[in-house]
């Protein structure tokens, strides 16, 4: 087993203290606190859970939701209507069914129960606003959380409408919310880690380039979505079991600009950020809270009872985070990635290179004996423009096609359409002969198509090796054994050592390199690359070739290159072909096509020639 | 027929009036790429200026009213969100998230969380009688203003400077820049023409329900920003019908639902959008936002 590993294996075992601190201040707080004081930290407990569960979503998938609140009321009123003494809840809820009145169930099987309801809401809810898109997901959230406002502030029979339910049993305790809080944590971390958490995360990073290693967007942030339902459901369950009472505004806007606040003040990347987020700003906020009724500042300055000023200084401080500390308090890092914390677990081995050539754990790649990528008469235009007119091209595994041109030929329209990223208007695309026309990017790459991009498009806060192991994990490895194939790739282009660095913090041309070995360790069929060598300096340029070279050996892939630089296409390709306004000048060997005439005056210029001659 | 005639009426009014909450929205994200959550509250801030300034002839306070509505977005541009203008969209909509929160809860502090009523002149109130249909004069005022904003917006972005340095704006900001385009005006230009839309919203807020309260420009915002995600992200033309669908839907349901389900009425017209998503998950008119650029 490779001991190439990821960083967060090391945070994980110093992560592992943050929900011992927390369960340890819960009892702390048990044993020695003020009754006040308990059913204060016990509040806060209940709320980080919330914004643990907003994290999940928010966090991994970099986009957000304003409706998760929702979630923490459907978790409330299970629980309160699971456990309402039964003469409060024949005036209070009068239609609800006996099957429910009569459950009288304990704190931790309605809090389960309640778990359980609220997460299945979300996955149903969840269905159709994940296909939407990055910026529809919040509004229609939003939508979401005013619907539940509405239906249970008018549902008077079954849910009190808006004086909402009183005399629920308060079963939570300090003791039981800090459990539950460090439970919360290790959820979230163990999904952050998860193939699946990676996968989301890669989202988050780069939509384009995560769909192009076979990741379905709108699957994986349904996953984390539920899964945040969940725990929202939790913390909203728990929260009214201290209370004693619900109503429908108790988990609304305000709750939902709180919670915001405290995820984004944290740090929204990391869990480590929600806790510190959701700690922090409960202490400003009980701090505003004394103010606002009254309380004397420092026993000099005399405030009178202002409601509101609590709401403005969150409002303040969320605007000032997102002004000039966009990564929160955090810096979006787990606390086993602080350097004051790694310091002291550094005992960082040194990464082994593998000696054998085979590509780890993974089973070979089968080939059909008469396999090709095909594209048969693809035509496309946009606004009346024709990129591509009736184009063919084939690649057959184990051989470098070379595709030139000048700019604006069609040569990256039609890796698009080879790549599923663009539909053709008309024409096939055929892979092993089966017709794969319109099938999304990320069926194509399950389907044995790797690509790269003309930008790097990094997993900027990913490192290295996770970068390219999500590659493997979008292909359904698992973690171990997508670090396998990563470290594997990795050491082949020479990026080893740079495996534990955040992919932003590469060079530009590392950062190309790091484009290829992400395509690579989805073990494609094929792989188109698109100007792989722009940006490049020489050595870089010639380290291409060579991994180009050994990407043919060893992984016996097709590939299909895109360049500019002749020194690049001509020592790898065996055939090249020619594209011109959209249609195929020439396709011949690299001697036959810089000799002709044709494709010299169109492409090559005469500059080519001259040097050639020299 | 005439009860059809009236409702078909009452809807296109609720209707002209969510769309221009929608245009208002849509306009800054169009130069901007924000979806502004503050818009809400400079509909509210514009009903309040209207509420301190009903001593004055109601012409004037309307006037107030507007300034009030530009001010504060052309603030609320200089201080909040010209600084994460180049954050990615989520990060902008968060701002403008504690914009709201901040505005709402200072409207809260000074001049008191409660609802309170305003006085609107009595011909506002009023019915006229066109054959069998009687159309009360406010469904007048908001279809005319909307006719009238729709015109001028058109005229604006269509056959003035600023209006085609919008619009190359927004078509391609960089490249509007590079070509000359003064981004901060047109960026401010923008949130001025959008404070406008949410005074001219405010006041009629405030003619139909005689009251402002501090919370009024929640439902709103999202109704407008609903009503952009069903007209597809970023097209005004989108914005208008996104509004007029989703004004003619709650309208219509208000007369011919049930009587048990009027009270989850709101409920219904948010579910509405949903549906719509599942089958168009980039809305009616399909936005650019969330299309793969390669």
């Amino acid at each position: 087993m490779s001991a190439a590993r990821f960083r967060s294996r090391r945070s994980a075992a110093t992560s592992l203290l943050l929900p011992l601190a927390l369960v340890a201040i819960a009892v702390l707080v048990g044993a020695n606190g003020t009754p006040s004081l308990q059913g204060t930290v016990t509040l806060i407990l209940c709320n980080l859970i919330v914004v643990i569960g907003l994290q999940v979503f928010v966090g991994n998938s970099g986009v957000y939701s304003f409706g998760q609140l929702g979630f923490a009321t459907a978790g409330a009123y299970v629980a309160a209507f699971l456990t309402l003494p039964a003469t409060f809840a024949l005036l209070q809820t009068p239609g609800l069914p006996h099957l429910i009145v009569d459950a009288h169930l304990g704190a931790i099987s309605s809090t389960l129960i309640a778990a359980a309801v609220s997460g299945l809401l979300a996955i149903v809810v969840g269905l159709p606003l994940m296909r939407t898109s990055t910026l529809a997901i919040p509004i229609s959230t939003f939508a979401f959380l005013i619907v539940v406002y509405n239906v249970v502030a008018n549902w008077d029979r079954v849910t009190g409408g808006n004086s909402g339910l009183v005399s629920i049993p308060t079963t939570t305790s300090v003791e039981s919310a800090g459990l539950w809080a460090g439970a919360a944590v290790i959820l979230a971390l163990a999904f952050k880690w998860s193939a699946s958490g990676y996968r989301l995360q890669a989202t988050r990073e780069d939509e384009v380039a995560a769909r192009s290693i076979g990741i379905g967007v709108t699957r994986e942030r349904l996953i984390a979505f539920g899964i945040s339902g969940v725990l929202c459901g939790i913390g909203g369950a728990l929260a009214i079991h201290q209370s004693g009472v619900l109503n429908p505004a108790t988990f609304y806007f305000g709750a939902t600009v709180t919670t915001m606040t405290m995820l984004v003040v944290g740090g929204a990347r990391s869990v480590f950020g929600a806790v510190v987020g959701a700690l922090a700003i409960s202490v400003v906020n009980e701090l505003l809270r004394s103010v606002e009724n009254g309380a004397n500042l420092f026993g000099a300055i005399s405030i009178g009872e202002t409601p509101g000023l609590a709401a403005i200084g969150l409002g303040l401080i969320l605007l000032a985070t997102m002004i000039a500390m966009p990564n929160g308090l955090s810096g979006g890092r787990e606390a086993g990635e602080l350097p004051w914390i790694r310091r002291l677990g550094s005992a960082a081995s040194a990464l082994p290179t593998r000696p054998d050539g085979a590509v780890a754990g993974l089973p070979p790649i089968d080939r059909p004996a008469n396999g090709a990528l095909r594209a048969e008469g693809v035509s496309l235009a946009f606004a009346g423009l024709q990129v591509l007119a009736e184009v063919d091209l084939s690649l057959e595994p184990g051989e470098a096609l070379g595709l030139i041109g000048p700019n604006g030929a069609g040569k990256t329209t039609l890796v698009n359409v080879l790549s599923g990223f663009q539909a053709p208007d008309s024409g096939a695309v055929r892979l092993d002969g089966v017709e794969v026309t319109g099938r999304s990017p990320a069926r194509l790459a399950h389907d044995g198509l790797g690509r790269t991009f003309q930008a790097a498009l990094p997993f900027a806060e990913l490192s290295c090796l996770e970068s390219v192991a999500v590659g493997a994990m979008g292909m359904g490895a698992g973690r171990r054994q997508a670090v396998a194939v990563a470290a594997d790739v990795l050491t082949r282009l020479g990026l080893l050592e740079q495996a534990e660095l955040r992919a932003g913090s590469l060079p530009p041309g590392n950062q190309r390199l790091l484009g290829i070995a992400r395509a690579l360790a989805i073990q494609p069929r094929y792989l188109l690359l698109d100007e792989p060598a722009a940006g490049l300096n020489e050595v870089e340029s010639e380290q291409l070739v060579a991994i180009l070279r050994s990407a043919l050996a060893d992984f016996g892939c097709g590939i299909l290159l895109i360049e500019h630089d002749m020194n690049i296409v001509m020592p790898l390709c065996s055939r090249v072909q020619v594209l011109d306004d959209g249609m195929t000048l020439r396709i011949g060997t690299p001697e036959e096509v810089q000799a002709d005439p044709a494709v010299v005056e169109s492409y090559l210029g005469s500059s080519f020639l001259a040097a050639a001659d020299a | 027929m005439t009860e059809l005639g009236q409702n078909l009426i009452d809807a296109l009014a609720l209707g002209s009036l969510y769309a221009l909450i929608a245009l208002g929205i849509t306009l800054v994200y169009t130069v901007m790429g924000m979806m502004n959550f503050a818009h809400g509250e400079f509909i509210m801030l514009a009903a309040y200026a209207l509420f301190v300034f009903a001593g004055l002839p109601f012409a004037a306070a309307v006037g107030c009213a507007l300034l009030a509505g530009v001010a504060i977005a052309l603030i609320a541009e200089r201080v909040a969100f010209r600084p994460v203008r180049n954050a990615d969209l989520s990060a902008q909509l968060v701002t403008s998230l504690a914009v709201a929160a901040i505005l709402q809860n200072v409207i809260a502090v000074t001049v008191g969380a409660r609802a309170q009523s305003v006085q609107t002149p009595a011909a506002i109130s009023e019915s006229t009688s066109i054959g069998a249909i009687s159309v009360p004069n406010l469904e007048f005022i908001t279809l005319g203003l909307t006719a009238i904003v729709l015109g001028g917006l058109g005229w604006l972005l269509y056959r003035t400077r600023t209006g085609l340095a919008m619009r190359a704006a927004a078509e391609n900001f960089d490249m509007a820049r590079l070509l000359g385009v003064r981004a901060d005006r047109v960026i401010a230009g923008a949130f001025a023409i959008s404070g406008a839309l949410a005074a001219a919203v405010g006041v009629l807020l405030v003619m139909q329900t005689g009251q402002v309260s501090p919370t009024m420009g929640l439902t709103p915002v999202l109704v407008g920003f609903v009503a952009v995600v069903i007209g597809g992200f970023g097209r005004m033309f989108g914005a208008v019908i996104g509004g007029l669908l989703l004004g003619a839907l709650s309208s219509l349901l208000g007369v011919y639902l049930p009587d048990g389900l009027v009270p989850f009425r709101e409920a219904i017209v948010f579910t509405f959008p949903v549906l719509i998503l599942i089958f168009r998950p980039h809305g009616l008119l399909g936005g650019e936002i969330g299309k793969a650029r390669v």
